[in-house]
């Protein structure tokens, strides 16, 4: 059997999921014998762009307008097309401050005259292609990754955890954020995969790996309440890694009704 | 039941003398939460939290492992088994009686009609041995009459302030007993008398009460109370309460591969019935879909159907979903809404 043609490539993103790839040291050789890496900038220096691949892996948001030709013609060429990482399942970061016009924002970045890049209000893969697989996380867990990876070579469609944080969080035995500390911690509402790493910690999950497919709006507004907590101080903390997912105006508005 | 008397002076030499026996497990302090404890392996005797009264997870741990591998395969080799911690002896030490119910309970699940041989080969090199215990207000065993046992530990140990009154459960529990004799005295009268004083003053220290009678009865009118859709609205489904459980013992199987992608592990990790996932079939149906049936189907298995199946409930009344839940669901509260209603119905009808 041929290897699977695999690419890999980033839109408007800090390129950590790519960094995530290459730090799987103990498993990079293995990989590279595995699949026959036809394309990633980052890495090599020898990248043949229009060879149809089997495997796509696309790493950002598509935050310029530029990323919207880029994502469309690595669909084309491509067979499995995955988002890798928050930005490319959800917007990520770049997507936290969708509401504040783009002009503004460049204006802020960079002063006057400078106008080098066009950009837009951040939005995921899934906005303009058919996404195949999400393997969210900010950056993406190795392990996952590479039992994405397994999966795709034994011909399985990949599985990710679709519970929330709390279960990993209980099976650590840590100190409960909301029970004990009174915090605001997106663990119930984000999708597990981590271990729980910040609250392990000692710091409440900030949400980095998007929502669980099935967020509890309603349930976590009326929670967050009877502890006396702000909804604007929720909704902030829910719009820095998914704001679109969030739908803060939705959220709001469900805080206002509860509320009542 | 032989009954022996452990005095304070020597509790930390019997406890190092279990540790000839195997790693010995008891309740500690977590160092960055004062007041919240957890199950871990005892280096020094002194570790142990002698008035802690419920950890974060119960000691289940130690017996069906939040996650661990069944098996190793290959396509070409075959596969090979794998039952990690298999040859391990263990102390359970320092239970406290609704956790040994819960063991009871897990025994049940593990070892009776269907043997799961990874919990019984390590049930099998267990230890138990309880502590008594004075209730807080969120403590319901008494309601739930877990509040004490006569059966599931080696040794159990009841404080009578200058030491313990040492039950003598299993001829395992003698031999630890006999093996430090030295450390070891005979009850006397008023020995007897303190812990009659105790156990007085323990049946007086329950503040939370659960009507449990005729229980499964009333769940079976109240299948469509309105209590199971407002509790959906409230639950994050986030499995808190499962993790936590000694009794919840639901797991799911998967497979890890190697990049080779012919070889892997099957692994075996908690699984929760709150969890979207959990009654998701092959052609994507759901049985459970909706939020509210499934936080329903929680209370139903526990309080309903193991009454039916095995006799009693599998609610130990230790507190600890009471504790765990963000979202502040009190399963006392919940079951007494059930009955409430239930009463109120028959009344207007």
């Amino acid at each position: 059997m041929s290897k699977p043609k695999v690419g890999i490539f980033g839109l408007t993103s800090c390129a950590g999921d790519q960094l995530v790839i290459l730090n799987c040291e103990d498993q990079l050789m293995e990989l590279a014998n595995a699949v026959d890496i036809r394309d990633w900038e980052m890495a090599k220096s020898q990248n043949d762009e229009e060879c149809p691949l089997d495997i796509a892996l696309v790493e950002g948001s598509v935050a310029q307008v530029r990323d919207i030709e880029t994502v469309k013609k690595i669909r084309e060429r491509s067979k499995i097309l995955v988002a890798l990482g928050t930005c490319a399942v959800w917007g990520g970061i770049p997507a936290m401050k969708n509401d504040v016009p783009r002009e503004v924002m460049l204006e802020e970045v960079y002063g006057n005259d400078v106008r080098f890049i066009e950009s837009k209000a951040a939005q995921p893969l899934s906005s303009f292609v058919k996404v195949d697989f999400n393997l969210p996380g900010c950056p993406i867990e190795k392990e996952e990754f590479l039992q994405m990876m397994a999966s795709f070579l034994h011909g399985d469609i990949p599985e990710i955890l679709n519970f929330s944080v709390c279960s990993e969080c209980k099976m650590k035995e840590n100190v409960c954020q909301i029970v004990y500390k009174n915090q605001v911690c997106c663990g119930p509402l984000t999708r597990a995969g981590c271990g729980a790493r910040c609250p392990s910690h000692n710091v409440p999950c900030t949400g980095c790996h998007g929502p669980i497919e099935e967020v509890h709006y309603d349930s976590h507004i009326k929670m967050f309440q009877l502890k006396g907590i702000k909804p604007e101080e929720i909704v902030h903390k829910m719009q820095v890694y998914a704001a679109p997912a969030w739908m803060p105006e939705k959220l709001m508005e469900e805080m206002q009704h509860e509320g009542e | 039941m032989k009954v022996s008397k452990l005095p304070k002076a020597n509790v930390n030499k019997f406890l190092e003398s279990l540790q000839d026996f195997g790693e010995v497990i008891i309740p500690k302090e977590k160092q960055e939460q004062p007041g919240v404890y957890m199950f871990d392996t005892m280096t020094d005797p002194s570790e142990v939290a002698w008035e802690y009264l419920r950890t974060i997870i119960p000691p289940k741990k130690y017996l069906t492992k939040p996650k661990e591998v069944i098996f190793k395969f290959d396509s070409q080799r075959g596969f090979e088994e794998v039952i990690e911690d298999a040859e391990q002896k263990r102390v359970l030490f320092g239970l406290h009686p609704c956790d040994i119910h819960g063991i009871k309970i897990l025994d049940v699940v593990f070892t009776h009609q269907y043997t799961d041989p990874y919990y019984t080969r390590r049930r099998n090199n267990t230890v138990i041995i309880g502590l008594s215990c004075i209730p807080d207000e969120k403590c319901f065993c008494k309601s739930m009459h877990t509040d004490y046992t006569e059966d599931g530990f080696d040794l159990a140990l009841s404080d009578i302030g200058d030491g313990y009154l040492v039950a003598i459960g299993t001829s395992l529990g003698d031999d630890l007993v006999a093996e430090r004799a030295d450390l070891f005295t005979e009850v006397e009268e008023t020995d007897r008398r303190k812990y009659l004083d105790f156990r007085k003053k323990r049946n007086q220290s329950f503040k939370l009460d659960l009507d449990i009678d005729d229980l499964p009865y009333i769940l079976d009118l109240e299948q469509h109370s309105p209590i199971w859709d407002e509790l959906g609205k409230r639950c994050l489904t986030c499995g808190s309460c499962s993790m936590v459980c000694p009794t919840c013992y639901c797991f799911n199987v998967y497979d890890e591969l190697n990049l080779d992608a012919r070889s892997g592990r099957r692994i075996k990790q908690w699984d929760a019935c709150l969890f979207k996932d959990y009654a998701l079939v092959a052609g994507g149906h759901n049985f459970r879909e909706d939020r509210a049936e499934r936080v329903k189907n929680r209370y139903y298995h526990k309080q309903f159907r193991m009454v039916e199946q095995y006799g009693k409930p599998s609610c130990v009344g230790c507190g600890r979903c009471i504790n765990a839940c963000p979202a502040g669901i009190d399963v006392v509260e919940v079951l007494t809404k059930v009955r409430e209603g239930s009463y109120a119905e028959t009344e207007s009808s």
